[in-house]
Formats: C-alpha cells, structure tokens, sequence
C-alpha cells in the first residue's frame, strides 16, 4: 500500500510552452517512495528534463492538518547563483497546487507569446496573457480577476520580470514572496507571466490528522516563542531586525498567517504617505502584507523611514527588495529612492553582494533564525515535506519523527519514511 | 415480463424537472404554549475579525465534515481575504430568527429546527443557489466543483471550526452569553424600581428636601398650564431629568423608568408579537398625547395626565392606601399588555414623558452610531434585532450603509452595543463624524 496515496493526487503536470501543450501524467510511485516530495523530488523530476526547466512541486503534507503546510517549492537553475535553487512558495499556494488535481508541474520550452497557466480540476490550460505585460502587479491581478477563470492563488511576475531585470522576484498574489534567486527572471524568459492555481478539488489525507495536528499545536503554543508573533517578533531574532523594526512602524497593524499556520511570522500594515509624484495634498492610505523578513532588513538599512513607500514600490514592480537595497544609495528622499527604482527597472544592473551557499540553495529569502548545519537541515526538512521553513527553525518541537506521523502511524512504515526523509535531505544539502 | 419492460423504460429531463405542484406548501408556523414564555434559542457562531488570521483552518475541517476531505472551497464557512486591506472575514450562516434563506428556497428544503438551527435537508434541495441570493451574508455556498449547497449546521451543536481555530476567531454561542451592560441595566432598572416604588414612594412626581427638589417634566409642563403661573422653583426642579437627557439621552427611558422595567418583565414573558396596524404605528402620536395633556389641563385647571399616568400610578402604589387605588392600578396591566403588539408600545407610541425627553434629545451631546463598514461582510443585523423601540435600519445595513439612529426615539437601553460581535456600534459625541470601520481620510 501507498502511504502516499491520501498525501498526493499522484499527478504530475507537464507544459510544453514551444508547443502550447499540457499533458497530465501519473507520478512515478518509486520516485516518490525514495525522495517523499518536495525540493528533493523537483531536484530528481529536473534531472529528466532540460537544463532550462522550472518544476513546481508540493510536499507530501502540503494541504494536509500538519501545522503551516502551505508549502509549495520551485525548483530551478537559478540565473542570479548559477546553480539549482529551491524557492519556498507560500501563502496558499502549495495547498491550492494540491487541490487543483496535480502534486509537481513541470515547464519546459518557451511560449511564442506571453502566457499564463490556468491549472484546475488536475487540467492545465495555456491562455494567452499579453493584456498583463508591464503592468503593476495590483494592476495585474485587478486584471486577472476581470478576464480570467476564477482561481485561488497566482503566482505572477511584475513590469520587472518583462524587463529581463535580474532582480525580479515572483509575487503571491500582490504580497510578494521570498524569491531571491531568479524565478521571475526565468519566468519571464519563457514568456510565462504566471500561473493560476483554481484549488476546487481537495484530499482526504488521513482521518486522525485533526487531532495530531491540534496535539502538535499544544505542545509549541507552550514554547516561550509561540507567544511572540507576526513579522516584528521574527525580525527581532535576526541580525539588524531591531533596527529595521523601528522604521516599520505603521498607522495598524495585523497579524497574517499561510495556511493552517499557529503562529504566524507576517504582519499587514497599513500606512499613510503622499505619492511625490502627485500633485495631491492629501495623504493616501496604503496597505502591505510583511513577510520577506531578510528583504525588510537590507531596505531598512537604506530606506530608513521610508522604507515602506520603498518596499511598496519594489512590490508594484516585481522586485527583490533586498537586491534593490544594495543598488540604493543611503540617505535619500523618497522621491528619489522611487526614481531610482525606476533606473533600476530600465537599465538592469549587475548584482554586487554574494549570499552564502545555504542562501543560496533555498533561494536567499528564508530567515536565518538558525545557524550552520542546523539551519540547513531544518529547511531542507520543511522543503521536502511541503511545510513552511520559519515554523520549523522556530519550534524546534516540530520534529521530523511528529510530521511523519501524520502520513503513517505504523511503526514499520515510519522507519521507511524516516530513512527516505533523512536520504532526501542529504541529497538536498550534500551539494553545499 | 412486459411489466418489467415498462418500468426500465429511461427516464426523461422531463421526468426530473421541476413544477409548481412539486413545490412543497410552507408548513403552518406551529406555536406552542412555552414559546410565549421561552424565549427562542438562537445558537449562532461569533466572528471575532481582529483575531483571525485567515490561517483558513476553519476551512479545512469544515470541510472534512462536508465532503470528507480537505477541500477548503466546499466548506460551509468562508475566510474572505481582503489583501490589499488586511483585514479577513468570515462568511457564515449566522441562523437568523427570521432567516430570508427559508422563504427563498422553492422547494422548503430549508428549515429551521426547534434547537434554533437553520439547516438544508439535502434530499429535497435542488441546488437551484436562490438561498444564497435571498441571504444577506452569503452563507450558503455553492461548491464551484459539485454544485451542492454547504451550508452550517453547527455540527449539530459542537462547531468543529470554533474547536480547531488556532487563534480562538471564533466562539460558538447558545444565545445565552453573559453581557456586561445587559447585567448592568437590570441592576439599574432593579435598583431604580426598588427605590422608586418601595422606599421613595411617589418621589418620582414630586419631591423636595431643603433647597433640593425634583419633579416629573411632563406634570411641571401641565402644572404650568393648570395653574397658569410658572414657578421658578418648580421648573428648576424639572431640569435634573433634562439636564440628563441632554448629556447622555433617554437614559432614564432605558435605564431607570419602573413603568419601563415593567414593560422589559412583560416583553420577557411574551416573546412573539402580534404587530399592530401601521395606522397606530405614528411616532409622533406621543408629542399628541403630551400637547393633548397639557392642554386638558389648561382647560380642566388639573393634571389631566397625571391621574392615569403608568408611571406615577406606579410610583405611588405600594404601601396599604393602594388598596384603595385598584382601578388607578388597572392601567398598569392595561398598558403593559400592549405589550403582546410590539416591544415597548407604549414607550413608543404614547409616552407623554418619552415626548419630553425625546424633545429635549434634541440638544444631546452624544449619539449612537453603528458603523455597517465593520459589519456589512456579515450582516448580522443582530443591533436591529434586538432594539426595543426598532430605530435600526436593517435593510441599510444588509446594503452596507450606516444606519441613522434617531436618538429622539433611542431610549439608550444600549442592547444594540452590547449584542453587536463586531464592536460595529459604538456611543459618540454628536459632533463626532467618524464611524466605526470607516477611515478618516
């Protein structure tokens, strides 16, 4: 019997954008059997396909009771490291994946004009989505919801991605993501502009889930930590948050969470500001949801206090508001920071810093609330079982011993998945 | 054999489409004794907005219940994110005294059960989705993938949304939740009539020790007119209940008034009404009955109101001499039974001390406001529901739109504030422009 089986819908989506096709195909028991999901299966799905192949993949607890299983994971030879990089995707879109009948997708070749996927009921449509080139992300998705089939999630690329920036990050819906590694960029060289996930499907998953899940919820919400939520509390933790807390300081504030998460590490403020490039005496009120803690930190440092008109901007326009900071010169007015967001978009220029190697192969936007061998290994944990990276480096309580669990409570079983899992993950990190 | 052939014959669209004559009739709204003396039960889920996360958990395992997997778009309860301001809500049937949903269904599949539960029977339900246009908040869902309708049934009484939710959004109650200001205006009311009619007996009308002194505005205003002379003294005297009129509105309507306690002791005894005719239903007949008052006085050169007014009668009917008032009395029993037409009849339509207040409401420094921003996702419009004197708007809030309250007619009982789970109604200076969920721009 397939432990598996409740976990994943067993599909995996393949799109050929040269030849505009979409095929559904049964994922491979074995494959899945020795790598469990996630980062690890992207890594061994890629090896079949050309170098130039972006795969999406789920975890097997994406979905699933596990807490904050919102993970969904793109895997790809990333233009900015040249190396294969892994980007945590979430918010809802590892579940919405799940539920819209396929566990990994696949996308290879180029599209001869721009397009967007529509995945949905285990089906894949290619539609032509040339009316969203260059426009603003909230305009984008303003669009999208007007002439597109209904969906839940999207991931889609900004006016810098069309660009051919470097520094474009993919955005979840209009709330921008953690990726820090190029998949906007290969993205956008594809002619692909995003995908919609329509999530109207569901799993069973297994029946005594509910209740591990909740067991599992008391024993971190005794931790000191799980009392100290949203953005700030995870900013505190690492190196210069403090700092950059001070300047996001916002008219109102609120606690976000990914899906099914107990603690959530993301704030939406709202906050008012005058757009420079206005002539309007009034303020306008503006909303952003914080969740890229370690892009927060490097704008802080140059933006100071207007770090959230800043961030704002490199959110309308797709980009990575940590590679944008390292091009900023400090001390600036806003409406010069805002032109030079603008140079940015226009004239693409060179990457300076480098991340080090554990950034690198999780994409440089996971926190680091851990250091060393630890941190790797905990990320690479959350990157092959769907489930997100910032619960697990904070609650050390969340074992893999308890998420396996989830899939199987037989003992024999278990010792199967915890071999699987430990040679997924160092399969995942030995590279480093 | 030939018979059998007959009955495998396939059945046609026609077979299955839906007639008149298939409608099924509107059961006759049974009553029972207890349900005069019962008041119904309305269990419902509380949506606690600023504790949500939009973690979606209350999905999740809603939908487990439905459908038997996670499959959060067939859950009966909706997290409705607003991402650009950072607020969620949630969609949920609220079980409403007067669901629109039940009316709205052709085929009566929906009905609300004796526990207070609004539920779908799925036998008879046609997916026809006109329950979820008839529904203010939208709480009966279509599922995009099977068509079914999913709406909530409280899992029969123990919500497994409100066990789950991580961040406590949710709490789950039988209508019989402790309030704060409820507890505090039967304390007052209590305290009040105690005083009142037991221990300061017929103060209410007239009274005076030393240089204090306090009298009924309304037989002040007849008084002057009976005897054509204004006595300073007695003018004076009627400002106190102005003066508290003017700071905090009709709060002796709602707060102190024994005739009133009386009246909310009736209401608890009586929970259907009957209506009355929209003829009788003037707000203004009140100011009538005060101009008709003062008037009769003027002409008989006595306090015409003041023989049968409820609340003086009552004020001054303890003790052994109001043996010898019993057919004074009788006006108490009769004008409490107006009670069975609507909530506080009297107080809203014939009040002549109400009129006074009500007129002097005029120059109140505060307001009510109820801000439908917060609220318009849900549409609770448990505010409207449970205002004794009906000022609330309903059908304003269901489009969304903050209702004006008419604090010449609010007797400040304050029901609205304290039933209202989204903190939507609020007391403001009148001066005040800001409403709850609307942002100052």
């Amino acid at each position: 019997m397939n432990p598996f089986q409740p976990f994943y819908n067993m599909k995996m989506g393949v799109v050929d954008l040269s030849a505009s096709s979409a095929e559904v195909i049964p994922l491979d028991q074995e494959q899945v059997s020795r790598y469990l999901g996630g980062a690890a299966m992207n890594s061994a799905i890629l090896e079949g396909y050309q170098t130039d192949a972006l795969v999406f993949g789920t975890g097997p607890l994406t979905g699933s009771f596990a807490p904050a299983s919102s993970l969904m994971i793109a895997s790809f030879a990333s233009p900015i490291f040249k190396r294969l990089c892994h980007i945590p995707l979430m918010l809802r879109t590892g579940p919405d994946m799940k539920f819209s009948g396929v566990d990994y997708l696949v996308v290879k070749g180029t599209a001869p004009e721009q397009s967007i996927l529509h995945v949905n009921h285990g089906k894949i449509r290619i539609l032509p989505a040339g009316n969203l080139q260059h426009l603003p992300v909230p305009e984008a998705m303003r669009e999208l919801k007007k002439t597109f089939p209904a969906f839940q999630s999207v991931i889609i690329t900004g006016p810098a991605a069309d660009r051919g920036v470097s520094y474009a990050s993919v955005s979840i819906g209009i709330n921008g993501s953690l990726d820090k590694a190029g998949l906007a960029t290969r993205m956008a060289a594809k002619n692909l502009k995003g995908i919609m996930l329509g999530g109207t499907d569901g799993l069973p998953f297994n029946r005594d889930n509910p209740a591990q899940g909740k067991e599992l919820e008391k024993i971190i919400s005794k931790e000191k930590n799980f009392k100290h939520r949203g953005f700030y509390s995870v900013l505190k933790m690492l190196e210069g948050g403090k700092d950059a807390g001070q300047f996001l300081k916002a008219e109102r504030k609120k606690d976000m969470a990914c899906y099914h998460c107990p603690s959530p590490c993301m704030t939406h403020v709202r906050y008012s500001w005058r757009d420079p490039g206005k002539k309007e005496v009034k303020k306008s009120e503006e909303g952003l949801l914080l969740l890229d803690h370690t892009g927060c930190i490097a704008l802080a440092k140059k933006a100071g206090k207007n770090i959230l008109p800043v961030l704002r901007a490199c959110l309308r326009n797709g980009l990575d508001p940590a590679a944008v900071a390292e091009m900023l010169p400090q001390g600036q007015t806003l409406p010069d920071y805002l032109n030079a967001i603008d140079k940015i978009v226009s004239d693409n220029p060179p990457r300076m810093t480098d991340p080090s190697e554990a950034q690198r192969l999780f994409g440089g936007g996971v926190p680091p609330i851990l250091t060393g061998d630890l941190l790797e290994k905990r990320v690479a944990l959350a990157m092959v079982l769907g489930v997100c990276p910032v619960i697990l480096l904070r609650f050390p309580q969340i074992t893999d011993a308890a998420l396996l669990s989830f899939i199987s409570a037989r003992e024999d079983v278990l010792k199967t998945l915890q071999d699987g899992l430990s040679s997924a993950i160092s399969s995942l990190i030995s590279p480093l | 054999m030939k018979e059998q052939e007959t009955t495998e014959k396939p059945m046609t669209e026609q077979d299955f489409s839906l007639n008149l004559e298939d409608l099924r009739p509107r059961p006759a709204e049974k009553r029972h004794l207890s349900d005069y003396f019962m008041p119904p039960r309305h269990s419902f889920i509380i949506f606690h907005p600023d504790r949500c996360t939009g973690c979606g958990t209350c999905e999740m395992i809603c939908s487990t219940r439905n459908v038997e997997k996670v499959a959060p778009v067939s859950a009966s309860v909706k997290v409705v994110r607003d991402e650009k301001e950072g607020k969620n809500f949630s969609i949920l049937c609220q079980h409403c005294r007067k669901p629109l949903c039940l009316p709205a269904c052709p085929t009566r599949a929906i009905e609300k059960g004796e526990d207070g539960i609004v539920r779908i029977d799925k036998l008879f339900c046609t997916e026809c989705g006109l329950c979820t246009m008839a529904c203010p908040a939208a709480a009966p869902i279509k599922d995009p993938g099977s068509q079914e309708i999913h709406k909530c049934d409280l899992c029969e009484g123990d919500p497994l949304c409100v066990k789950h939710c991580p961040e406590n959004a949710l709490t789950f109650t039988r209508g019989k939740t402790f309030r704060w200001i409820k507890g505090l205006r039967w304390t007052s009311q209590l305290i009040s009539f105690l005083l009142l009619v037991m221990v300061f007996i017929g103060t209410f009308c007239y009274f005076r020790t030393g240089s204090v002194s306090f009298a009924c505005p309304t037989g002040t205003l007849q008084n002057i007119a009976s005897s054509g002379t204004i006595v300073l003294v007695g003018v004076s005297s009627a400002l106190a209940l102005l003066i508290l009129t003017v700071l905090a509105g009709r709060l002796f309507c709602g707060w102190v008034c024994p005739f009133g306690f009386v009246l909310d002791l009736v209401d608890k005894i009586t929970p259907k009404k009957l209506g009355w005719p929209s003829f009788l239903k003037s707000r203004m007949t009140k100011y009538g009955v005060l101009a008709g008052a003062v008037g009769g006085s003027y002409a008989l050169g006595f306090q015409v109101f003041c023989t049968v007014c409820p609340i003086g009668t009552l004020c001054r009917a303890y003790g052994v001499q109001s043996f010898f008032k019993s057919a004074e009395l009788a006006i108490i029993p009769a004008l409490a039974s107006l009670e069975i037409g609507e909530r506080r009849s009297w107080c809203r339509y014939f009040c002549p001390v109400g009129a006074v207040l009500g007129l002097t409401a005029l120059l109140r420094l505060i307001k009510i406001v109820i801000g439908a921003k917060r609220c318009k996702k849900f549409s609770c419009i448990q505010c409207a529901e449970v205002c004794p004197v009906e000022i609330i708007d309903a059908d304003k809030l269901r489009e969304g739109l903050s209702p004006k309250i008419p604090m010449t007619e609010c007797i400040m009982c304050m029901r609205c504030i304290d039933r209202c789970p989204y903190d939507a109604a609020k007391i403001r200076f009148r001066w005040q422009k800001a409403v709850p969920g609307e942002v100052k721009t």
